[in-house]
């Protein structure tokens, strides 16, 4: 049995009055080393312990405004410098939408450092090894007892003159408080067997918990519901359709983006020029497309005032002059239909190079082209 | 303790005769100087005169609220203290005749008494069932009855208690309270929506009532307590107050500071984020040139500094930091009437010139002269309140 | 304030007993210990297979959703939020009274709230993980939830810092963190109570790592008071901003009806107006079942029914302020949306709401109702009912009536809707219930705090801290 050394002497009171007279008398005999213990905190006992203001709250207020700094200078950078991004419109640096941000993070830094540094460094706690735990003083005092008790290590402490002097003060029991008989060493505690099983069971177990978790649960469902998806992948084998294409060709009756069939072959001249009509309106501007295009794609057979006047120079047949009578007096439906199809073999379908409705302004053109070598005598006047 | 033993009756009625000339003479400077201000230039003027009707009623009214309060939650460390309030409310009767210059000048003040507006703008049009002279001039004379009723009944008891002790009294002060509490959310909005929002007559926020009670409560509290705490140090409040009582009225000030930042927030980042124009209009003035720096200003002095200074539990119960914060506070409930109002009249550069000192000379001229007016006639602490030897008694 | 003639005469001049029948410290420690010391009657354990039984409705209704995806709910486009959101924020709300009655009371030194603090503060932590469920299960794929912490991933970008889902991430979390050290920082000096009274070895090991070693110091009470306080006067913003921010969920879009500006003091004051609806029904519960009547008097739910009455004139007033700027403010389709709240699909459930959340607490004007149990407990679960129904008709009415006809749909919910939040209050009780039996439903060492003779340096009935 080792030797226990003393801690302090306790004393036990029955009522918050006494307390507050004995550590009154405690304060003025002197003792700097001894604290009162009570079920709840009498008011009043603070200033008679004379105890100095409780600073902790400076904690808060730093770690605080450390929340709040660091929270906008991270939006700041995350939104602005690392990924600029623009959210409904709203600026980079959209401090509105950060102050809710700023207020949370510098309530949550400035409790949670209050509360850790409360434990941990204001009260020194967690500690279950104190002298005073486990005994009946300290059942007493977390019941309905109020205590007191002078630390041996006081310079006016003496065991006999301390207990009677606490005698006197109307404590209804006086008792030494030891400290624990054995203490380990941190070495100890780590090469225990049961610390290190711990160890080992908690690594496997995790080990095995995140393996299975990652390797094997992710690829079940629900977690693997979008890996298998019922859509076609590139390159690969469709199991749907018995020709095994994914890629399907268009159903029947597609026509591309701004296709317009057109119903008339190229032999039915008569069936287009009675159906057809010209939808523009000469004006200056359709004249002038109709002469830009008539120009570009018409010009070099029929020539710059369609006579005929083919600049291929024999090397492709010359086409007719359209100033004859017949092509006159022909409907612009029959052009649209020559312009689209092409006519009798030789000249070439111009459907893929002129839009439609220029083709219609072409023959505006050609009209007017044809108007100016026949003018009325009636109209010269 | 008998209550008797410890009030020191000559001071009950002993408020320095400093007060009274202090107020007097602001007051009657005050109003020359708004009376010139009307004849160099009537609608500035009249803008001044209404922040001068937005300071007086929010004080006055503030401080029948917190009385009301007191009642309503049976407290006792403000029974001692609750006089003053009573006395600051006393300028509620006054409000109609600072209102009338404007009830009949509306048209300068108010783009929506132009009909010719509402061809242009369809919302008007939709509004004009409410936004009419002869309803506004209704509804504000209703407030004014309103809120002087409940005053007139609830102070009545309270002063009647002093001689007959009944307790019966603050049973039915606290019943009208309880009627009291809720009228007066609905008044001071309807306040609130006449005299204030519908300046910018195309904006709304239904925000904007609780935003001018947060006022009112802080600047009606500011002014109790900085007459209050200047009393008591210099030894003419009938009781000895302690720091505990301090303490209170210290927190008070703090917490509401930080709910007027709340509740200003709120609304404009709401309307930030919305970005709808009906909304926007009115921030938009106020958020560039000159304009913005009140609105930093405004921050400031109304949330920030009383942040930092107020947050220590010494400072909270500090005489001398008390009176310094609640001037602060009365003039930062000044910037906030001034950043409401002004920019309707200047929308691009902050003005300060005879309105705005008349505004500041008039408002606080009312204020002190109608305090000093009723501490002479009335006790400085309701002798009679059954509640009065637990509020001295009272500690943290 | 009675109705009628004052029937009850009210002296002024007293402080009312805070604990009454004058009980000594050690009698109040046995008191409440008993339900930690002694088994538990049968009808405890046939609440318990009741709320475990709607635990297990919940969990299995997860579970389809969780398998088969969000299209077992009732949601739909327009009403992309039904259920889940009324629930996050009706659980948040509840959440909120208990640090009301916690912290705001403290701070305003209403010395009422320490007989229901611990009860309170303990259901504002199994209301805040009820509701921290919500929006987990919300999402397609739960199991991503992390990304929406600010982690960097592999993808280089950052969360939307603009978006007020978000701040509800921040909000909750640290609510939830704030609320739960503020529990346990209380609950430390009883957890060394019970540390000393315990004779099973077990409980007693358990006891002293929860106690951390707490010896009852005065040199740490000191401290210990200071960081109480500073944790009071934290977690009061804290119901401010958190439900404010769940608010901006709603306040920052431009839906009509949900694009105003009062709505995050109207959600403080209604998330506190239904927590004490909660607050009051468990509370009913608990001082009957357990014998506490004289530590959680009439005198308490009196008090809470009055803040219950406030809270819900507040309420009221929004109710009132709505429609009228609705209406001001001239824009055709916020006005459409009022009335259409009135007279549309859901008019049902919006009158039964303002039934229970307008007229029904007017009640509350009278003396002999707050002080009549029965009655009270009634109301207060009609305020629940009314309060739920409150957010599910905001959040639907608006939604349902889109900007463009064409994309109208009405809302109705599915058996899984349903079953998730059956369970969701089966997870809430079933906590309270195994809380009630395993940590002190009082505060041991305040309750000792505020006897008759704690403070000998006062007078009897001074008001003190």
């Amino acid at each position: 049995m080792s030797e226990r050394t003393l801690y302090g002497i306790t004393a036990l009171f029955d009522a918050p009055g006494k307390i507050l007279d004995a550590s009154k008398a405690a304060t003025s005999e002197g003792y700097k080393n001894f604290d009162s213990y009570t079920p709840y905190p009498i008011h009043g006992l603070d200033n008679v312990m004379k105890l100095k203001r409780s600073y902790i709250g400076i904690v808060t207020l730093i770690l605080g405004m450390t929340g709040v700094i660091s929270l906008v200078t991270f939006t700041w950078w995350a939104n602005s410098v690392d990924f600029p991004m623009v959210t409904g419109g709203k600026p980079y640096f959209a401090w509105p939408s950060y102050v809710p941000l700023m207020f949370e993070m510098g309530v949550l830094f400035g409790a949670v450092s209050t509360v850790i540094a409360l434990l941990a460094i204001w009260l020194g706690l967690p500690r279950n090894s104190h002298p005073l735990h486990d005994t009946e003083f300290m059942k007493k005092v977390s019941d309905d007892g109020f205590g007191i008790c002078i630390e041996a290590k006081d310079p006016k402490f003496d065991q006999k003159q301390t207990e009677s002097f606490l005698r006197s003060l109307g404590a209804v029991n006086v008792e030494p408080a030891y400290y624990e008989a054995q203490s380990f060493t941190l070495r100890q505690l780590v090469l225990d067997p049961k610390f290190i099983i711990a160890i080992i069971v908690v690594a496997v177990v995790s080990s095995a918990t995140v393996y299975w978790g990652l390797n094997k649960m992710l690829l079940i469902r629900p977690w693997s519901s979008l890996n298998d998806q019922e859509k076609v992948l590139p390159e690969t084998r469709s199991e749907f359709y018995p020709d095994g294409f994914a890629m399907r060709p268009p159903v029947e009756g597609t026509v591309a983006r701004s296709q317009m069939p057109y119903e008339f072959t190229a032999n039915d001249l008569a069936s287009a020029g009675k159906y057809l009509a010209n939808p523009l309106l000469p004006t200056p501007q359709v004249m002038r497309v109709g002469q830009r295009e008539y120009n570009t794609y018409c010009s070099p057979c029929h020539g710059y005032f369609a006579d005929g006047d083919s600049r291929l120079q024999g090397q492709f047949p010359s086409p007719p002059s359209l100033h004859t009578d017949s092509l006159r007096l022909a409907p612009d439906g029959l052009y649209y239909s020559v312009i689209t199809n092409g006519f009798q073999g030789i000249m070439p379908s111009y459907a893929r190079q002129i839009p439609r409705d220029e083709r219609w302004a072409i023959i505006w053109y050609i009209r007017a082209l044809q108007k100016s070598e026949h003018v009325e005598a009636s109209v010269a006047k | 303790m008998n209550v008797s033993e410890i009030i020191d009756t000559q001071k009950l009625k002993n408020i320095p005769s400093s007060y009274s000339t202090f107020g007097w003479t602001l007051l009657i400077l005050g109003v020359l100087l708004t009376v010139i201000s009307f004849a160099v230039n009537p609608r500035h003027a009249s803008f001044g005169l209404i922040m001068t009707l937005t300071f007086v009623a929010t004080v006055g009214i503030g401080a029948l609220f917190w009385v009301g309060i007191e009642y309503l939650s049976s407290a006792v460390w403000s029974t001692p203290m609750r006089r003053p309030f009573e006395f600051i409310s006393g300028v509620i009767p006054l409000l109609i005749i600072i209102a009338v210059p404007l009830l009949f000048n509306m048209k300068t003040v108010f783009e929506w008494t132009h009909r010719t507006l509402y061809k242009d703008d369809p919302a008007l049009l939709l509004k004009a069932p409410y936004l009419n002279i002869p309803f506004f001039i209704v509804r504000t004379i209703l407030v004014f009855l309103v809120w002087w009723l409940f005053y007139y009944l609830i102070i009545r008891n309270s002063r009647k208690q002093d001689t007959t002790r009944d307790q019966n009294l603050t049973t039915k002060n606290i019943r009208l309270s309880a009627g009291f509490i809720p009228v007066f959310g609905i008044t001071i909005t309807v306040f609130s929506i006449d005299w204030l929002m519908s300046l910018t007559p195309d904006w709304y926020s239904t925000i904007f009532g609780v935003y001018l009670f947060t006022g009112a409560a802080i600047a009606s509290l500011a002014f109790a307590t900085l007459l209050i705490v200047k009393l008591n140090e210099k030894n003419l409040f009938p009781v000895k107050l302690t720091s505990d009582h301090y303490y209170n009225l210290g927190t008070f000030l703090f917490a509401f500071s930080n709910f007027w930042a709340y509740i200003g927030f709120s609304q404009f980042m709401l309307q930030w984020y919305g970005n709808l124009r009906d909304e926007t209009i009115w921030y938009i003035p106020r958020i560039h040139g000159s304009w913005a720096v009140v609105s930093i200003i405004l921050v400031l002095v109304q949330f920030l500094v009383p942040f930092f200074f107020l947050i220590t539990k010494p400072a909270k119960m500090d005489p001398r930091r008390l009176v310094f914060i609640s001037i602060w506070l009365l003039a930062a409930h000044a910037v906030d009437i001034y950043w409401m109002v002004m920019p309707v009249y200047s929308p691009d550069r902050a003005v300060f010139a005879l309105s705005e000192v008349a505004f500041l000379v008039l408002s606080v001229g009312i204020l002190l002269s109608v305090f000093a007016y009723k501490a002479k006639r009335n006790n400085m602490v309701p002798i009679g309140d059954p509640k009065l030897q637990r509020g001295l008694e009272f500690h943290i | 304030m009675s109705a009628g003639s004052i029937d009850e005469v009210i002296d002024y001049t007293e402080a009312p007993p805070l604990v009454e029948g004058n009980p000594t410290l050690s009698h109040l420690d046995d008191a409440i210990a008993k339900p930690m010391e002694h088994r538990p009657s049968a009808k405890y354990f046939i609440a318990l297979a009741v709320t475990l039984a709607m635990l297990t409705f919940g969990i299995v209704a997860v579970g389809y959703t969780f398998y088969y995806g969000i299209g077992m709910w009732g949601n739909n486009i327009p009403v992309a939020w039904a259920f889940a959101i009324t629930n996050f924020v009706f659980w948040i709300g509840i959440g909120h009274a208990g640090t009301l009655i916690s912290a705001i009371l403290f701070l305003f030194r209403q010395r009422w709230r320490t007989a229901i603090a611990r009860t309170a503060e303990a259901m504002t932590i199994f209301a805040v993980m009820c509701a921290g469920l919500f929006p987990l299960l919300h999402l397609g794929r739960p199991w991503y939830f992390a990304f929406i912490f600010p982690i960097p991933n592999q993808h280089g970008i950052w969360i939307n810092f603009n978006s007020p889902l978000v701040w509800d991430v921040f909000a909750v979390s640290t609510y939830f963190t704030v609320s739960l050290m503020f529990w346990y920082i209380g609950l430390i000096p009883d957890l060394a109570t019970m540390r000393d009274r315990t004779t099973s070895k077990i409980k007693k090991t358990i006891y002293s790592i929860l106690s951390v070693g707490w010896r009852f110091s005065n040199r740490h009470w000191q401290h210990y008071e200071k960081v109480y306080v500073i944790l009071a006067g934290l977690a009061t913003p804290l119901v401010f901003s958190v439900h404010s921010i769940v608010s901006f969920d709603f306040a920052v879009s431009i839906l009509p009806g949900w694009h105003t500006t009062i709505f995050p003091p109207y959600f403080v004051a209604g998330a506190i107006f239904s927590g004490f609806g909660m607050v009051l029904t468990v509370l009913i519960i608990v001082r009957k079942v357990f014998n506490l009547e004289y530590i959680i008097t009439k005198d308490h739910l009196d008090k809470m029914a009055k803040v219950t009455l406030l809270v819900s004139m507040m309420v009221a007033y929004a109710y009132l302020l709505e429609p009228f700027i609705a209406w001001y403010s001239g824009d055709p389709v916020d006005w459409y949306l009022v009335i259409q709240r009135m007279t549309g699909h859901y008019a049902l459930g919006f009158w039964i709401m303002t039934t229970c959340n307008v007229f029904v607490p007017q009640l509350l004007w009278f003396r002999k109702i707050r002080r009549s149990v029965p009655i009270l407990f009634v109301i207060s679960l009609l305020i629940n009912v009314g309060m739920w129904l409150e957010r599910y008709i905001i959040i639907v009415t608006s939604l349902y009536r889109d900007f463009t006809p064409s994309a109208w749909h009405l809302y109705s919910p599915t058996w899984v809707d349903f079953g998730i939040l059956i369970g969701s209050f089966g997870l809430f009780f079933t906590l309270v219930l195994l809380f009630s039996r395993t940590l002190p439903v009082i505060s041991m060492s305040e309750i000792k705090g505020v006897t008759e003779s704690a403070h000998p340096a006062e007078k009897l009935g001074a008001e003190h801290e």
